[in-house]
């Protein structure tokens, strides 16, 4: 994200303070990016649309408590969204689900196992679901959040409520035992 | 037993299925509700408080009262100096 497009979020987000009608535009801007954040946790189309109007909801309700910490809007309203998920499966007591894309999976199997054929890929896939299903969930929503929400180590440490080295110790433990399980290649900073 | 539950799902669901879960006016809605329940919970408070430092300050006050009257009794029934004459 741009200086420009930062500063003009806050131009918005000012506007919110006293109108806050004016928040509707934030809404469009990232409606999708939450909802898909929330079905990625959820695995349900329905309880997301909740999780992700209550989490637009509580925006609005503490738009006056939120400051500028020199990261995106989106960050703060990424770490609502996880804070609503942790709540809902506190009343649900399940075990976490992630559900994840198979086109995102896949891509980045291509990008780690670059030579390897299509039937050793499929087993890989396999594989890393089974490696990720064993995964600490902390280790997983970090990796989550980096590896298909594209999100740089100070906003997931925001979005999680950990430092940055806690954020980046999380995502090269859990690449390095990747790495040694499955003899790929995995950038830590890719 | 595992962790988490990992599931894989065929595709990234397209924009036409999220436009049912998109309605800002709901949202606005839910929000000014909440503001107003708020605003209700806030001058409820306030007055809850008003009324406990009423009911302190009237209790205070009685026990002033009381406490000046039973003074005010208890020098009544004292003998005063310089009554007996000799």
């Amino acid at each position: 994200m741009t200086e420009s497009e930062i500063s003009k979020e806050n131009e918005i987000i000012e506007r919110c303070r006293s109108d806050s009608r004016a928040f509707g535009e934030l809404y469009e801007k990232y409606f999708d990016r939450i909802y898909h954040y929330l079905l990625r946790q959820t695995d349900d189309e329905d309880m997301a649309g909740d999780l992700c109007s209550q989490t637009f909801v509580n925006a609005l309700n503490n738009l006056n408590r939120y400051e500028f910490r020199g990261l995106p809007f989106s960050a703060w309203l990424y770490k609502i969204a996880a804070n609503e998920v942790n709540k809902y499966y506190r009343r649900k007591k399940t075990k976490k689900v992630f559900s994840i894309e198979e086109d995102t999976i896949r891509r980045l199997v291509d990008r780690g196992a670059q030579h390897q054929g299509d039937e050793e890929k499929e087993d890989l896939i396999s594989r890393l679901v089974t490696y990720l299903k064993d995964l600490p969930t902390d280790m997983l929503q970090v990796l989550e959040l980096r590896y298909f929400e594209d999100k740089d180590f100070r906003e997931i440490a925001f979005i999680l409520d950990i430092t940055e080295s806690g954020a980046k110790m999380r995502t090269y433990r859990a690449l390095d035992k990747l790495r040694r399980q499955f003899n790929i290649q995995v950038k830590y900073d890719e | 037993m595992s962790k988490n539950e990992i599931r894989l799902r065929r595709q990234r669901m397209g924009s036409h299925r999220t436009e049912r879960y998109r309605n800002y006016g709901a949202v606005l809605e839910r929000h000014e509700k909440d503001m107003r329940l708020k605003k209700i919970l806030r001058v409820f408070v306030m007055f809850l408080i008003t009324l406990i430092v009423m009911v302190l300050l009237i209790i205070v006050i009685r026990v002033e009262n009381r406490a000046k009257k039973e003074a005010k009794a208890g020098s009544n029934t004292s003998p005063k100096s310089g009554v007996y004459a000799d």
